[in-house]
């Protein structure tokens, strides 16, 4: 019985770590997988730590939550430091390469640890505001968890109502999505 | 008639707060109480959100003493009626409940369960067991399911109403914020298609015919004069709680006809125990699953099997030791010892439980076991 992919991301309130979590799994589960999202909501929801877990398999998925992950995404320093604890000697670590001060804190024990500029990309080449779309992007890469084809979809159903006022939005977010994939496709 | 909410079945991902407000609707609920609290706020918002497509109503009370109250009110007046609460609010209904079960009213009531004593965290726990199992003053006669899954959420709330109705006790679903707030997928249906049958309701007050004449005279109670008056009643209702007791218990197992250990844990917390006990089966280790799904009544006959036929028994739950005391009290007499795995207000995963089960299981431990027996 193949185990479920299990991920983390956690970035700050604000930062969309928990969409981008909730549109994988409903990608997952339109795909026909089973899928289990659960977000942290505690008051820290509020300007601390935000901490998506999120598992796709084949099976009914177990305990919500788990210990290690096998893809963790930090977006901030707090994050960084935050997470360090859901990483195992099988875990692919991925953080922002925009991040300062946190080199003495970046993971020993991780498989891989991937560095990708999202937010410099999102700022320079986009607009801040598809910055999670692009770690999104990047979560499809490292994990292939789901078809990029049916993320989209998955990014049609839950913004399509936005991309009908403003059809560049739509352009946007799926350049976005193809950013985030080319960024990790290069490291790996 | 407005349209049936569910025609058919249909697989749907979304979160448990969400479910347990389309399951009610599912089941022909006609009216929900509530006073906000986190983690089940979203039961009050799904269910207003639906109640003007299908004729529903709501009320918003100023307080929990208040919602299980008015609760009361409605399945008083004859409504498939419900309330939500979690944590504190918890606390506070359990005087209305308290009434509910002096006068057998067939109230439903969804828990959440969020971190305790007091405010403590919005987040999750199981430590709402013991609280909701026993209630306030009285004697628990209540029925509790514990849901573990999204699909449990639906089917056991669809269940509670017809519990509730069928045998005159008040009935609740205990869930707790992790299922509250997660999203997985489940597959809602017409209960109908599944031959569910919903058991009609009825008024206990207000009803056709004078009283005494043309009807029996209605008789609710909830104070008497005299010890042996009191007495005499509750005589009558523990005697028709302790029959309908087994038919009303539910259980899951798996693996524990030949388990030298088996882990009981309830609740969203038996999905980490079930995948520990597949992993630690596939490793070798003699262990079973039993999860019981009714809290209240338990299934007492299928735990004193179990406990006859493990050597040892692992209680698991995110409180300390509130399904513990419960499962001690059923299996009286027992020689099976009993190991515990108690983290109060904390999420619990696979692999620590896995990691329990191998510190008791390790090779100088089990040499010393074999000795002894």
């Amino acid at each position: 019985m193949a185990k479920p992919v299990k991920i983390i991301l956690a970035g700050e309130g604000g930062q969309g770590v928990q969409s981008i979590a909730q549109i994988i799994a409903e990608a997952a589960n339109e795909e026909g997988r089973e899928a289990l999202y659960i977000p942290n909501f505690g008051v820290e929801q509020r300007g601390g730590v935000s901490v998506a877990y999120l598992q796709i398999g084949d099976e009914p998925i177990g305990a919500p939550k788990f210990l290690i992950g096998d893809i963790v995404v930090a977006l901030s320093d707090r994050a960084v430091r935050r997470t360090k604890q859901y990483v195992g000697s099988e875990t692919l670590f991925v953080y922002d390469t925009g991040i300062k001060n946190i080199d003495n804190d970046l993971p020993k024990n991780a498989k891989k640890v991937l560095g990708i500029p999202a937010i410099e990309v999102s700022t320079k080449e986009l607009n801040p505001r598809v910055f999670n779309i692009i770690i999104m992007g990047a979560v499809l890469k490292a994990s292939e968890v789901v078809a990029v084809e049916d993320a989209r979809a998955a990014v049609e159903n839950k913004l399509g109502y936005k991309f009908e006022k403003n059809p560049e939005l739509r352009e946007m977010n799926f350049g976005a999505l193809d950013r985030g994939i080319e960024l990790v496709a290069s490291l790996l | 008639m407005p349209e049936k909410p569910i025609q058919g079945e249909k697989r749907v991902f979304m979160t448990g707060n969400e479910v347990v407000a389309r399951a009610a609707v599912a089941a022909e609920a006609e009216i929900m109480y509530g006073y906000p609290i986190t983690p089940q706020n979203e039961i009050m918002h799904y269910w207003t959100r639906m109640l003007p497509k299908y004729g529903l109503r709501f009320l918003q009370t100023e307080d929990e003493l208040s919602a299980g109250f008015t609760t009361t009110g409605g399945v008083l007046a004859g409504r498939r009626a419900f309330t939500a609460t979690a944590g504190p609010g918890n606390t506070l209904m359990q005087e209305p409940l308290s009434m509910a079960e002096a006068m057998r009213l067939p109230v439903v009531v969804i828990v959440q369960q969020r971190g305790g004593p007091s405010t403590a965290t919005v987040i999750y726990s199981q430590q709402e067991v013991t609280m909701t199992t026993l209630g306030g003053n009285g004697e628990g006669l209540r029925v509790v399911y514990s849901t573990a899954t999204h699909q449990d959420l639906y089917d056991y709330t669809i269940k509670a109403f017809n519990t509730a109705w069928k045998y005159r006790f008040p009935t609740f679903v205990l869930g707790d914020g992790y299922q509250a707030k997660m999203r997985e997928s489940l597959t809602m249906y017409d209960p109908a298609l599944r031959g569910i049958a919903m058991v009609p309701t009825e008024p206990y007050v207000g009803r056709a015919g004078m009283p005494g004449v043309d009807r029996e005279p209605t008789l609710l109670r909830n104070t008497y004069n005299v010890e042996e008056e009191l007495f005499e009643v509750l005589e009558q209702y523990i005697a028709d709680y302790d029959k309908v007791a087994p038919e009303i218990a539910e259980y899951d197992a798996f693996a524990t006809e030949d388990a030298e250990l088996t882990v009981i844990s309830h609740g969203v917390v038996s999905r980490a125990c079930k995948e520990a006990v597949k992993e630690l089966r596939e490793d070798g280790y003699k262990v079973g699953y039993f999860r019981p799904i009714t809290l209240r009544p338990l299934p007492v006959d299928q735990l004193r099997d179990v406990a006859g036929q493990a050597k040892q028994l692992l209680v698991v739950e995110s409180a300390n030791g509130q399904l513990d005391r419960l499962i001690k009290e059923a299996i009286y007499g027992s020689t099976a010892e009993m190991l515990s795995m108690f983290k109060p207000g904390v999420g619990i995963t696979t692999e620590e439980v896995v990691a329990r089960v191998k510190e008791i299981k390790d090779p100088a431990r089990s040499d010393k076991l074999r000795v002894l027996h």
